[in-house]
């Protein structure tokens, strides 16, 4: 113990420096905007290479797993072909949800208030920002910082972000957000107590944003509250994706932005 | 002792006065606003403690801050200019340095010009790269130091000769 308190008497100096110098970084960090996204950028690309290490093993013992998901996916794709087929229902374009780029997470957390996901597709790949992502089972989030080779999302299990969400039973149009408690679950708000909802109806994107487009799945009403003096509903909803276990996900395009951006900007 | 407090604390609120009324405000050029609040640094008796100085570096810094919107930038180069001065003297005036104000009077001219171009340009340096924090405006931020050392430096070294020199 004695030792210990000598040498910090020791290192004094260094300590006060060091301390002084985080207190300030930091000051600088939240203060300004030009540091703040360069500081971004920086700890983006280190964390992405520190956690794309880590990730390759974990991948590889989850092989079996992501294989099966792969192989319900492709079964739910095939079946959806044939129906099309028969009914001669083939969409015109290729995909329902146009997305070019698809990336493996590298990091991500559910234990925060503010949930962040890093994915290993950056600049280089065409990823840009405000884009929407999402899985073969739902929405993820919006990416919200780019670096050359990674990128980060926030996530839906965000307290900042709300999504435009719609009871596809219904197409009654409320909004979803996350409480902060538990990673599988979250909340609708805003539907008028006129509505006549059940457990088990399915939630999906409202297509009232320039990320995600109508109808891609969100989860599944398990639970509601009645709160008659405001007159709306308070809907819990379970996720259908499990965010404590994400891998492959795919970014979204943006092809009519431009075009949205023009007709708002007249 | 309590004399020396008196003179320091005096003289760092002149220092910061003039700061922040006049040279923050000089702007010569376009570029040039001379650090001249460096002076409290270089006259801070080697003999003093040196965790006070870094204290004393951080107060001076974060007021300039403050007063002229740099977000921490005038911190971070202040309190490292700080925290390195005992090797500055060192380097400069050999290893028993601790001769009182010894970057004044006593010490050969040569020595005095290193120790004050060294803190000087040490503490531009990390400003400018502070303020444009890439790697891209390096031609800039060598411009800069370089410019606003020059005139920080002739401002500080005719300030000490008039008023330092004539007292003794």
């Amino acid at each position: 113990m004695q030792s210990i308190i000598n040498s910090i008497i020791k290192y004094r100096n260094l300590i006060i420096y060091l301390l002084l110098l985080f207190f300030s970084f930091n000051n600088l960090y939240n203060k300004s905007g030009l540091h703040f996204s360069k500081i971004e950028t920086i700890s983006i690309s280190i964390a992405g290479f520190s956690a794309n290490i880590i990730d390759d093993f974990k991948s590889y013992f989850d092989l079996i797993n992501e294989n099966e998901l792969l192989k319900k996916e492709n079964l739910i794709l095939k079946k959806n072909e044939l129906e099309n087929y028969r009914n001669n229902t083939i969409p015109k374009s290729e995909s329902l949800f146009p997305y070019t780029i698809s990336a493996n997470v590298v990091r991500n957390t559910t234990n925060k208030n503010r949930n962040f996901i890093l994915i290993d597709k950056g600049s280089n790949d065409g990823v840009s920002i405000d884009r929407g992502v999402i899985n073969s089972l739902g929405i993820i989030g919006i990416i919200n910082n780019v670096s050359n080779d990674y990128s980060s999302i926030i996530s839906i299990l965000n307290s900042d972000l709300k999504i435009n969400a719609i009871i596809e039973r219904s197409s009654t149009i409320g909004s979803l957000y996350w409480d902060g408690y538990s990673p599988k679950k979250m909340i609708l708000s805003d539907i008028p107590y006129s509505n006549q909802i059940k457990i088990g109806d399915t939630i999906v994107t409202g297509g009232m944003s320039f990320y995600f487009p109508k109808g891609i799945p969100i989860g599944s009403i398990s639970n509601y509250k009645t709160n008659i003096t405001e007159g709306y509903f308070e809907i819990e909803v379970s996720l259908f994706n499990d965010f404590s276990s994400l891998n492959n996900v795919y970014i979204l395009d943006k092809l009519d932005n431009e075009q949205i951006n023009k007709l708002i900007s007249n | 002792m309590n004399q020396e407090n008196l003179k320091l604390f005096s003289s760092f609120v002149i220092i910061m006065i003039l700061q922040i009324f006049i040279f923050n405000n000089m702007n010569l050029f376009e570029i040039i606003n001379p650090s001249f609040y460096l002076l409290i640094f270089i006259l801070y008796r080697t003999t003093f403690n040196k965790t006070s100085l870094i204290l004393l570096g951080f107060l001076a810094g974060i007021i300039i801050d403050l007063t002229s919107q740099s977000y921490g930038c005038h911190t971070i180069a202040a309190i490292t200019v700080c925290y390195m001065r005992g090797l500055i003297e060192n380097y400069c005036f050999g290893v028993k340095a601790n001769l009182g104000k010894a970057m004044l009077s006593g010490v050969p001219l040569f020595n005095r010009i290193t120790f004050f171009l060294i803190i000087i340009l040490l503490h531009q340096l990390i400003y400018y790269s502070l303020i444009f924090f890439s790697f891209n405006f390096i031609d800039t931020i060598i411009l800069y130091t370089l410019l606003n050392s020059i005139i920080t430096f002739i401002v500080i070294w005719t300030i000490t000769k008039i008023f330092y020199d004539i007292k003794r």
